[in-house]
């Protein structure tokens, strides 16, 4: 294996901005104000347009020489100004940059500021919020600047104001929270999940229409959906969280918890079926009704399928990459298939990634040992990619140079899929989820593997004459 | 809170920057050429992005960005530029800054990076770029880059690129700057054979002996301003060498370290992008006495100028004579496909959103040759001259925009009632959402649209988004039921003759289609 310790080849992660656009796009009415130089708007809109195919709107302060010198307050205050004159949201979200950190602006200093001088005050009913989070592109990965968001987001509607303590009114309804993002057909089928469980939901952030939008009559300016800011107010009083996601922190739980005692539970992604089996286990858990028969029926067809593929599955040599959650949960249904995951990895670094996958591995097939990497970029995947020899890659369309220059079939899954259509679509949770990648996956290796041929005809010809049949003969040699 | 008044709702600091087209020889009041407003969403990028998308295509150059993962992970292979060699340009490197870096200084890191990368490709250059960070703590890449050129015996050349230090056109200065420090000047011999080669080819046409000696010394050039994007300079450089020029190189599409350091030998520069390469053309015009022209190798009409102009140039009549075979031939062999198309798309109406004002005034004639009309015009970086250029070639009506937004520009397209929108990936769907068809002249497209068959590829990709029959389904946005007169619902028999008439709980329901030749207007 190729061994860098400086340079850095193929990136594998995207920077903590963009997930905080992902974050942020899922709430109603909402803009996103990136605190920098104009680049970083418009290099991530670009990312993200190209993924979700949905024009995508991130203003920017558009710092340039003076400001970077002087302090960005201005800027920052000129493009809240300009965005709430031409796009009238309800909530800006601002996110900070490398250039902005570096400099030293108080991003939330300068927001207070600009309320004051602005007139606008801190009613939720009328007033415009606007939720700062720092987000420099040089911590993490845009995984932590999602959590991040999510976190201040949360923190934002439920903060108390002044001297009040937040007043507690129960809601019994069950906050769902994922620490990564998921494809708006997740969000939907989340969604769905909940309203056959008759159980009353807030799910933050939800995507499912705003980077998913049907053609209306009107194109809007800001997208239509995203989860309504009273419920997203309401999440204190709500009677449990489940956090999305078991490998990363997922700061808005836990701060739901901590300040508000709203018990969290975090569960693994719900990919595959031992992961869909635990969601619904905790659905039932908290919500004290049966499982429908819809997902029963659901569940048996999965079963149902995982037997109809188990021997073209069985032993499948897979590379998996991506974020750290969606990876462990993928790993997991890989495992539960018969699948063996040769080389596991995620782009972001994460302590707990490689005892998580080691942990999963040992419960469900301990006799397999699997490279387990994190913080990679993709030249180092290459590199594992040639030490493991999968026979199949899993993970977002970035890795289609290794795919294509080893002549490995690739299931995209994953952000971002710049090269094929219906990323928005992918659906991996769920029961219907699991089905749908178990075709894709059992699919794309009987692809690759289909020894079938057309049988060799004589050409109708031949049966003309004896002579006719001797020559085209001839000729087909 | 809005102004109303302008050609398009907008915030009053923008109403400059939108203009119709004015009576020749009047002044365009058209602001340009300024920094993005805070907070009006510019489709613009950042100075990095204006110097990477002008070196990217150097293929086998090691292009390695210093600074956080964020700029190197979202310009990683993003431009279709294609070589005919090595990709090493198709890889994206960082030195991936983290905080520690920022703290205490990426410096060594950067050069260790580079130690790394010379050790692993072998590059015969690196361009390193520094980003906003860099220009921060003060990275002194200038020094890294000079020892680690000494150090490694090949050029580091460092690329003044900090993302907030001006607009794009600044990046593509500094690419230009970077390309500059590439050209090697040419040994004596050839420095001499090359001021005489115009007099020389003059000369050759009274002297038949000398016709020999020429033809030994081809005349040279170097196209400036193009990317080779989708292999356009591959349909361009046959017909230069039909001609009996030699095409040096072309920068910086399928150019090689090794290619742009000959450059200084051609007798003439041909520049297309003029916005991204005037300013080096200008210095090698004072540094080596290459003159330059400026052409366009999009549309038959602008084709046929660039392949004459460099024929006058040179000024041979074997050359001119060959101009017009050459054009004549390829013309009559596109001309019936180009017909076809302008059966089918004439009248229609096209606005145009560039990032180079230079693609803006070629597509105006390229249109033109479609049969079409523009109506909107705008570019992210033109300058002055550039928009009164743009002003001269428009008919009169047509709006003008520099550094557009995108709720200037949906409005626009609907105001304007454009049927096609020429831009990149981020106004795609932009344009999809309103109903209006697209076509990417952006990095993102995978067919030629330079030269001949890259004409007929472009009218064939106009004509298949514009007669799509998806227009005419989204005019629909949501299936209205018409509720059946009772008196008519009464007669069920002539309710069912039609096959998609329903009874529904005793009401009669008649679905209202629009796949139907009545022409409804858009509903946006």
């Amino acid at each position: 294996m190729t061994k860098r310790n400086y340079a850095t080849v193929n990136p594998c992660v995207m920077c903590q901005p963009m997930g905080s656009a992902l974050a942020f796009k899922g709430i109603e009415n909402t803009m996103v104000l990136y605190h920098g130089s104009q680049g970083c708007s418009t290099y991530m809109r670009l990312h993200l347009s190209h993924h979700f195919r949905e024009p995508v709107e991130i203003a920017s302060s558009s710092l340039n020489e003076k400001e970077a010198v002087y302090g960005g307050t201005e800027n920052l205050k000129k493009g809240l100004k300009n965005v709430i004159k031409r796009y009238n949201p309800k909530v800006i979200g601002v996110a900070t940059t490398c250039l902005t950190e570096t400099i030293g602006d108080d991003v939330p200093a300068i927001i207070k500021e600009f309320k004051e001088e602005e007139g606008i005050g801190d009613d939720p009913e009328k007033d415009i919020i606007i939720i700062p989070v720092s987000t420099p592109s040089y911590g993490e990965s845009h995984v932590s600047g999602y959590i991040k968001a999510l976190d201040a987001v949360v923190r934002k509607f439920s903060e108390k104001s002044g001297e009040e303590e937040f007043l507690k009114i129960p809601n019994g309804k069950l906050n769902l929270i994922p620490v990564e993002s998921f494809s708006p057909a997740d969000v939907r089928e989340i969604k769905e999940i909940l309203e056959f469980m008759a159980g009353d939901y807030i799910f933050l952030p939800d995507i499912s229409d705003t980077f998913d939008a049907p053609l209306r009559e009107k194109l809007p300016k800001i997208a239509v959906g995203g989860t309504p800011l009273s419920e997203i107010a309401d999440m204190p009083n709500s009677r449990a969280s489940i956090g999305l996601g078991v490998v990363s922190t997922n700061l808005a739980v836990k701060y739901l918890e901590d300040y508000h005692g709203v018990p969290g539970h975090n569960v693994p992604i719900p990919i595959g079926l031992l992961n869909t089996d635990l969601f619904f286990t905790e659905l039932v858990r908290t919500l004290g009704c049966p499982i429908p028969d819809k997902y029963q029926n659901e569940r048996g067809r999965l079963l149902d399928a995982m037997v109809d593929v188990h021997k073209y599955l069985y032993g499948v040599k897979a590379a998996v990459y991506g974020d750290p959650d969606s990876v462990f949960s993928l790993t997991t249904f890989m495992l539960e298939l018969g699948m063996n995951p040769v080389l596991v990895s995620t782009g972001s670094k994460n302590r707990d990634f490689e005892k998580r996958i080691k942990q999963i591995f040992e419960e469900i097939r301990p006799e397999l040992e699997p490279v387990v990497l994190d913080g990679i970029d993709f030249d180092t995947l290459n590199d594992a990619v040639s030490e493991c020899g999968p026979e199949i890659l899993i993970g977002n369309s970035k890795g289609r140079y290794i795919a294509k220059a080893r002549d490995i079939p690739l299931v995209r899954v994953g952000l971002p899929i710049h090269d094929r259509v219906g990323a928005q679509r992918i659906l991996t949770v769920g029961y219907r989820g699991a089905l749908e990648l178990l075709d894709r996956i059992t699919n794309t290796i009987l692809e690759a593997t289909d020894t079938f041929t057309a049988p060799v005809q004589v050409e109708p010809a031949a049966y003309a004459g004896e002579g006719a049949k001797d020559e085209r003969v001839e000729g087909s040699r | 809170m809005i102004e109303k008044t302008g050609i398009v709702d907008t915030l009053e600091e923008r109403q400059p920057y939108i203009t119709r087209k004015q009576e020749k020889g009047e002044v365009i009041p058209l602001a340009c050429d300024n920094n993005s407003l805070a907070g009006a969403i510019s489709q613009r990028a950042c100075v990095y992005s204006g110097a990477r998308v002008v070196l990217n295509p150097v293929t086998d150059a090691v292009h390695l960005v210093h600074g956080p993962i964020g700029c190197a992970g979202y310009t990683w292979d993003i431009r279709g530029a294609k070589s005919s060699g090595v990709e090493t340009n198709r890889s994206s490197f960082s030195t991936d800054m983290k905080e520690i870096d920022v703290v205490f200084g990426g410096e060594k890191k950067l050069s260790n990076a580079i130690e790394e990368l010379v050790g692993l490709y072998r590059p015969p250059v690196i361009f390193v770029y520094s980003t906003c960070i860099v220009g921060i703590i003060g990275d002194d890449l200038e020094s890294v880059c000079k020892t680690a050129s000494k150090k490694h015996n090949i050029p580091v050349i460092p690329v003044k690129s900090e993302g907030f230090k001006g607009n794009k056109s600044d990046g593509y200065k500094a690419a230009c700057d970077a390309l500059k420090k590439l050209i090697k000047r040419p040994e004596e011999g050839a420095a001499e054979k090359k001021s005489e080669m115009r007099s020389e080819l003059k000369k050759s046409e009274i002297k038949d002996s000398e016709i020999e000696k020429t033809e030994v010394k081809k005349p040279k050039i170097n196209i400036l301003g193009d990317f080779n994007v989708a292999g356009d300079v591959w349909l361009i450089k046959p017909l230069f060498e039909q001609m009996g020029i030699e095409v040096i190189v072309s920068m910086t599409g399928d150019s090689t370290a090794k290619s742009i350091s000959r450059a200084a030998e051609a007798d003439l520069n041909l520049v297309q992008c003029s916005g991204s390469m005037t300013y080096l053309a200008k210095w090698m015009q004072k540094e080596y006495g290459i003159p330059y022209q400026t052409i366009s190798f999009f549309g038959i009409e602008d084709i046929s100028i660039a392949l004459r102009k460099t024929a006058e140039y040179f000024g041979s009549e074997e050359m001119k004579k060959k101009a017009e075979e050459i054009l004549e031939a390829e013309t009559n062999r596109i001309m019936p496909e180009i017909s076809r198309v302008r059966e089918r798309v004439k009248g229609k109406k096209a606005a145009i959103y560039m990032g180079g004002p230079a693609k803006a005034l070629t597509l105006i004639k390229g249109f033109a040759e479609l049969g079409m009309e523009v109506v909107i015009i705008g570019t992210q970086t033109g300058k002055k001259e550039d928009y009164e250029q743009i002003s001269y070639s428009v008919r009169d009506g047509t709006v003008i925009v520099d550094d557009a937004n995108p709720l200037e520009l949906a409005d626009l397209l609907v105001k304007q009632k454009a049927d096609l929108m020429v831009a990149g990936v981020k106004e795609r769907f932009i344009a999809y959402k309103l109903g209006v068809a697209f076509c990417d002249f952006n990095h993102d497209r995978v067919v030629e649209f330079e030269g001949f068959d890259g004409f007929v590829n472009f009218a064939k990709e106009v004509d298949a988004s514009i007669n799509s029959p998806v227009w005419k389904a989204v005019r629909q946005r949501i299936l209205k039921l018409e509720f059946v007169e009772p008196e008519k619902a009464t007669a069920e028999e002539k309710i069912s003759e039609k096959p998609y008439a329903k009874k529904c709980k005793g009401v009669a329901l008649k679905p209202e289609f629009l796949h139907s030749d009545v022409a409804v207007e858009s509903q946006v």
